[in-house]
């Protein structure tokens, strides 16, 4: 295994224990007491991971991941004091690919970690799938159109691979939690909502009228058209 | 609130003084209008019977001169009282009267034939008379006189239209005045009552326009100082609670990072426990426990305090009860104790707050219901319907009111695997998606809770909003 997670956090006590807790499940942890910290350790390094707490002295969470973003698709899980605050929605929007609540299980942390780091690397062998102009390719891990790389986070990039998969089928938000992301019936269904907002706001000519991820009110999503 | 409002029935004093307003106005103008026609009506009949006398007592008079040479000469005396025109004469002569159409009255003829003279009013062929009946002395003849008395009559009857046609406007005005006076005057009573609804639904800045230095404006006066106090307290309650809440969200907040480091030292503890001896490994089990019950007892209080602050949002979508409570079973492994039978209406509602109040409502039954729950779900037509039933001890009546408070307790002295939030987090999450949840119990027969849920909601518009009607 060996993933390489990044962990920043100021509360001295989680950050002992998450490391130790990591390390036990096989990852190899840095850690970072602060957010100017965090992100001079990211781009010192390659890491699978980022864990990133909201609150944090200085340079806050938030900062930090809009930071990572300008240059990295490196997964990163926020760790957030509360679930249905604007937090998670910035978070999210802000390119986070996932959220754990505090206090939260190590188990369940693991498990959240893995699924995101599952999702940057699986590698997944199949053709390649068009939406529109936009040509998805599982094998090198890529969107384009006309040639040229739309910057996608793995989240961003597996949701579009989904969707595209399924041309004219409607997909609920649970089975896109759950074939994206890897979650139970209990996954929040925000993550897909925002995870589709940053979608079109990538590839779609006109976000606020989008043609390719189409809203199936009631239902879900859908991907426009026929395989072309 | 209803009840007793039925019985009240408004408009009743306002109906009540019209009517007074009425009466005393039409009758005192009536007994004014009736008393001053019979005096006229007296005075009118009694100058035309004294007129009428005179007139006949001279006529007799002439007719004693003139039938005293020749007593036959009835038809000089006729043509001479005809000359004045405003009588007719019926000439009696032994007794007998010719036949005419102006028939003499019994009783006068009576009178007349014992030698008196009399007068009495008839109407004759339509038109009224005053008819004086007077004996010629030493004739044997006896006139009768018949005044007419139709102009008297007709301004009697013109005063009587007159009269009564007054009467009734002014009954009429009066019952107008009645009307406006007695609306006027309850106004401010029915302003009032409308205030106090008004208060009472809530909207404690209600106050009355304080017009006038009378009896009204006192009250007015009162009323609004009431209104004062009770705004007044209101707020300083509303602040205490609002304080109160907030203390509890920031100590569970406050909880959160510790625990959060407790809750994951814990776990490693549980994890290394193997390489502990014996009976520190337990200690570290204890400590793994201990440590979940008040991570389970901190999230409660932060939930309930961020319900009970309004807080929370609903994120609806449609959602299968059946599906949704077969699957919280199997996440808790409840499976061989809780039986799930029935099926539910098409929910549009927020997943995970339902799961939420069907975990704590199944969760409860099962730690107070003898180990054993039975889920039915089901609809009546309008609503959903889910009930959670146990055969436990049930719940004492005294105790059913405060079930859904926050750390109520049957029993005091026994310490309970939950944090005593359970419920009124249920009950909340329930209101907070517009439905309610209902408890029924019988001691030694268990209990029932029924969650109600509106069926189809209507959602803000956006693009992850439902709309009633679904695509399939």
């Amino acid at each position: 295994m060996d993933e390489r997670v990044l962990l920043v956090e100021d509360d001295s006590s989680i950050r002992t224990v998450v490391t130790m807790g990591l390390r036990d499940a096989g990852m190899r942890v840095t850690a970072a007491g602060t957010g100017r910290e965090g992100l001079d350790h990211a781009r010192g390094a390659a890491f699978d991971a980022v864990l990133l707490d909201v609150m944090l002295p200085e340079v806050d969470g938030m900062e930090v991941l809009r930071a990572l973003r300008r240059d990295s698709r490196v997964p990163v899980v926020m760790l957030t004091a509360r679930s249905d605050t604007v937090d998670v929605v910035v978070a999210l929007e802000l390119g986070a690919d996932d959220y754990v609540t505090k206090p939260f299980q190590m188990a369940e942390l693991v498990a959240r970690l893995r699924a995101v780091m599952r999702r940057a690397t699986a590698s997944r062998d199949g053709d390649v799938v068009t939406v529109g102009p936009v040509e998805v390719d599982p094998d090198a891990f890529q969107a384009r159109r006309d040639g040229e790389e739309i910057a996608l986070t793995a989240t961003e990039f597996r949701l579009l691979h989904e969707l595209a998969s399924h041309p004219g089928q409607a997909l609920t938000r649970e089975q896109l939690l759950e074939r994206v992301w890897g979650y139970d019936y209990l996954g929040d269904s925000r993550l897909v909502d925002v995870a589709v907002q940053r979608l079109r706001s990538k590839i779609e000519a006109d976000p606020a009228r989008p043609e390719l991820i189409q809203t199936v009110r009631g239902v879900g999503y859908r991907c426009a058209g026929a395989r072309r | 609130v209803t009840e007793p409002r039925a019985r009240i029935r408004p408009g009743r004093i306002r109906r009540r003084l019209t009517v007074a307003f009425v009466l005393v106005g039409g009758l005192s103008t009536g007994a004014l209008a009736l008393g001053s026609y019979l005096l006229v009506r007296h005075s009118r009949l009694q100058d035309s019977s004294r007129t009428a006398l005179a007139q006949s007592t001279l006529n007799v008079r002439v007719a004693e001169r003139t039938l005293r040479g020749r007593p036959g000469d009835v038809r000089t005396l006729i043509t001479r009282y005809a000359a004045r025109g405003d009588f007719v004469t019926v000439v009696e002569r032994s007794g007998r009267i010719p036949p005419g159409r102006l028939a003499i009255p019994h009783d006068l003829r009576a009178l007349v034939d014992a030698g008196r003279i009399g007068y009495e009013r008839e109407t004759a062929a339509g038109t009224p008379y005053v008819v004086v009946g007077e004996p010629v002395p030493n004739t044997g003849t006896a006139l009768y006189f018949f005044y007419d008395e139709s102009r008297l009559w007709s301004d009697l009857h013109q005063l009587e239209t007159v009269l009564a046609g007054a009467w009734a406007v002014l009954a009429a005005l009066s019952a107008l005045v009645g009307v406006v006076l007695a609306r006027r005057l309850l106004a401010p009573v029915a302003a009032a009552g409308a205030a106090a609804r008004s208060l009472a639904e809530g909207m404690l800045d209600t106050r009355l326009p304080q017009s006038g230095a009378d009896e009204f404006g006192a009250w007015a006066a009162s009323f609004n100082e009431m209104a004062d106090a009770l705004q007044g307290k209101i707020a300083a309650l509303t602040e205490a609670q609002a304080r109160e809440r907030r203390f509890t969200a920031d100590v569970a907040h406050e909880l959160r990072t510790p625990l959060t480091a407790l809750v994951a030292e814990a776990e490693l503890l549980q994890a290394h426990a193997g390489r502990m001896p014996g009976d520190v490994a337990d200690v570290a089990g204890l400590v793994s426990h201990d440590v979940g019950r008040l991570r389970r007892l901190v999230d409660d209080l932060l939930e309930i305090s961020r319900l009970e602050a309004g807080a929370e949002s609903v994120r609806a979508e449609r959602v299968d009860a059946g599906d949704l409570v077969a699957a919280l079973v199997a996440a808790r492994g409840w499976n061989g104790a809780v039986t799930v039978a029935g099926a539910a209406p098409p929910l549009v509602t927020d997943r995970r707050r339902l799961e939420r109040i069907l975990a704590n409502l199944i969760g409860n039954a099962l730690e107070h219901g003898g180990g054993r729950a039975r889920v039915r779900l089901g609809g009546d037509g309008r609503d959903a319907l889910v009930t959670v039933a146990d055969d436990g001890p049930g719940i004492p009546e005294a105790f059913r009111a405060h079930l859904f408070d926050r750390f109520s307790k049957a029993d005091p002295s026994r310490t309970s695997a939950g944090s005593g939030l359970g419920l009124a987090i249920a009950r909340e999450n329930a209101v907070l998606l517009g439905g309610a949840i209902a408890v029924e119990s019988a001691p030694g027969a268990g209990a029932t809770f029924t969650l109600r849920l509106p069926v189809t909601t209507s959602l803000p518009a956006g693009a992850d909003a439902v709309t009633a009607v679904m695509d399939h």
